[in-house]
């Protein structure tokens, strides 16, 4: 079977790790990033089927992380983790940008039952 | 005495100063006149004097007997003259010379009444005529001239005295204005200084007893309004604090909220995965917990530490121990970042009166700062010295860090500021600069972007009071 491989972008490095250690039990392949600049880098280089971002970080922030991904893979779904909902990403998500989002604390079954219906959209 | 009474006595003085000397003037110029009356009246004495010696020489020469009796109508018109101007004369030339003249006169009239009886021609009478004649002219024109001399003299000294008199009054006056308005500049420059530290947000007031004038009114004004500025300041910090609980709220459930989250998706992993975990790994998970707990505990103590300033405890204290306690505190921090803290301690350095855990709290606050401004690898430095000009024990805290932004170092100190995004709740520095004002001491930045920061903070030193005496029994 085929291994999706999605990345996880949050500056608290928990986030990622949990999010991974649960991710990889179900056969996904999880790369981690804890900035915006890092993340941006791989994905030049690599495609990843699925991006969850946290919106809020120092230096390049989830909304810029977004538009990264709609430029370089455009049909890539993007997942918003935010720790303080706002309007900014609610409207992104209405206007279908954002596959899903999520305030802290993320529930990390339904997480990882949004990427799954991000992927059978997808594919 | 205020100012406005100065300058009324020191006026009023010059005025009466002014009017002595006109007294004094006047007086002169009367006795001036006095003596010019004389002068006018012996010019006519020493006129009829004259006529009684021509028709003395008529009498002689030529035998004249209408001659004597116009020596004689002179004499008594003379004598009248003298007895109706002797109040005059007397004041001029004084009683004596008066008496001396009237017996010059009667001498000469005794003579002139013996030689017009017995019609004697002799040149004995005509040498005693002669002679009583010439004395009486002579004594005569002897008082005028003397008289005259002294008009000049008292003109002339009259002249000297108004001019050292104006001089004194006006150097008198000079001193006087010069005395009164350095006083005025003195207490202005006071005011000047106390208004230049209130601008820059110091509210000193002038020290010093102040001067019992209206300058002293105007200082002790100043003074209030600083007292009052520093207590309308103290209550809108309160006031910001409360006004900004909103914000906080905001700030803080954001704050919150990240190791909340971490929290829970470690608990869930945990639950989800505890058969397949390991026993170290689930020992791993639970401490991460810890941790996460840890930093929740910790926002919530600046948080209090914020809302409610505790009363300080005051140590006499060596300000280079409770920097190398504040650094054991911080080791871990600085380790991971792989920076290792230069120090520059003063040894001998001068106690200070301190409450350790809240300047502990600063240094802190300070090191926390310039490791977020550094990044891994940058250089920390802490120095310590002693200001003997100012009697202030300083430290220095310097980093090599990207540096603050001049539009952002004014308001560096305020509550809420932060130019680090969602890593800083903005309060750190502004409770730093809380505590040591409560200190009587200060804190201040320089700092240039790309080269670093350096927190200069400056305590004043802690003087020993000096030990009363005890009392016996």
């Amino acid at each position: 079977m085929e291994q999706h491989r999605v990345m996880i972008i949050d500056d608290e490095r928990i986030v990622g790790d949990m999010a991974k250690m649960s991710l990889e039990q179900d056969g996904y392949l999880v790369e981690t990033f804890l900035n915006g600049e890092a993340a941006l880098t791989r994905l030049g280089q690599e495609r990843f089927d699925v991006v969850v971002t946290d919106l809020k970080m120092k230096g390049i922030d989830g909304m810029q992380v977004l538009k990264a991904v709609k430029t370089l893979h455009p049909g890539t779904p993007v997942i918003m983790i935010t720790a303080f909902a706002n309007l900014d990403t609610a409207i992104a998500a209405l206007r279908g940008e954002v596959h899903d989002f999520f305030p802290k604390p993320v529930k990390i079954k339904e997480l990882k039952a949004s990427i799954g219906r991000a992927l059978e959209k997808r594919a | 005495m205020k100012i406005e009474q100065k300058i009324v006595v020191s006026i009023t003085f010059n005025l009466g100063l002014i009017l002595l000397i006109g007294l004094f003037s006047l007086q002169d110029l009367n006795l001036v006149l006095t003596k010019l009356r004389f002068t006018a009246i012996a010019d006519e004495l020493n006129a009829s004097f004259l006529e009684m010696r021509l028709s003395e020489k008529n009498y002689f020469l030529y035998q004249d007997a209408a001659a004597l009796e116009e020596i004689h109508g002179n004499l008594e018109r003379t004598m009248s003259s003298i007895d109706s101007a002797s109040a005059d004369i007397a004041s001029a030339i004084g009683n004596q010379n008066l008496k001396t003249l009237k017996v010059y006169v009667n001498g000469y009239a005794t003579v002139v009444e013996e030689v017009r009886a017995s019609r004697l021609r002799g040149s004995d009478a005509q040498d005693r005529l002669r002679r009583e004649g010439r004395q009486l002219k002579d004594f005569s024109e002897y008082v005028t001239r003397a008289e005259r001399d002294r008009v000049q003299g008292i003109i002339s000294s009259s002249k000297r005295f108004f001019f050292f008199s104006f001089g004194a009054v006006f150097l008198l006056a000079l001193g006087v204005s010069h005395f009164i308005s350095q006083k005025i500049l003195r207490s202005l420059r006071a005011i000047e200084t106390v208004a230049k530290a209130i601008s820059a947000g110091n509210f000193d007031t002038v020290a010093g007893e102040l001067p019992h004038d209206e300058m002293g009114t105007v200082l002790q004004a100043v003074n209030s309004m600083s007292e009052e500025l520093k207590n309308r300041e103290e209550a809108l910090i309160q006031s910001k604090k409360l006004a900004s609980i909103g914000i906080l709220t905001a700030g803080v459930a954001h704050e919150l909220t990240n190791p909340l989250n971490n929290i829970s998706m470690i608990a869930q992993n945990y639950a989800e995965y505890y058969d397949q975990l390991s026993r170290e790994q689930r020992i791993d998970l639970m401490s991460q917990v810890d941790g996460q707990a840890h930093r929740i505990e910790e926002i919530v103590r600046n948080l209090l530490d914020f809302s409610k300033p505790k009363e300080a405890n005051l140590e006499v204290s060596d300000i280079n121990e409770t920097i190398r306690t504040a650094l054991r505190l911080i080791r871990n921090t600085l380790e991971i970042s792989n920076i290792e803290p230069k120090l520059a301690l003063a040894e001998g350095l001068p106690p200070t009166l301190i409450d350790q855990h809240q300047i502990e709290q600063v240094f802190l606050n300070l090191v926390v700062n310039a490791v977020q401004a550094m990044g891994p690898g940058g250089t920390l430095t802490i120095a310590t010295g002693f200001d003997a000009v100012d009697d202030q024990v300083r430290v220095e805290v310097t980093d090599t860090g990207r540096g603050i932004a001049p539009e952002h170092l004014p308001h560096i100190f305020d509550p809420f500021f932060s130019t680090k995004g969602v890593e800083g709740t903005g309060l750190g520095l502004s409770v730093s600069y809380g505590i040591i004002r409560n200190h009587q001491g200060s804190i201040k930045v320089r700092s240039a972007i790309g080269v670093g920061t350096t927190f200069v903070i400056e305590l004043p030193r802690y003087h020993e009071p000096p030990r009363a005496e005890k009392a016996g029994g």
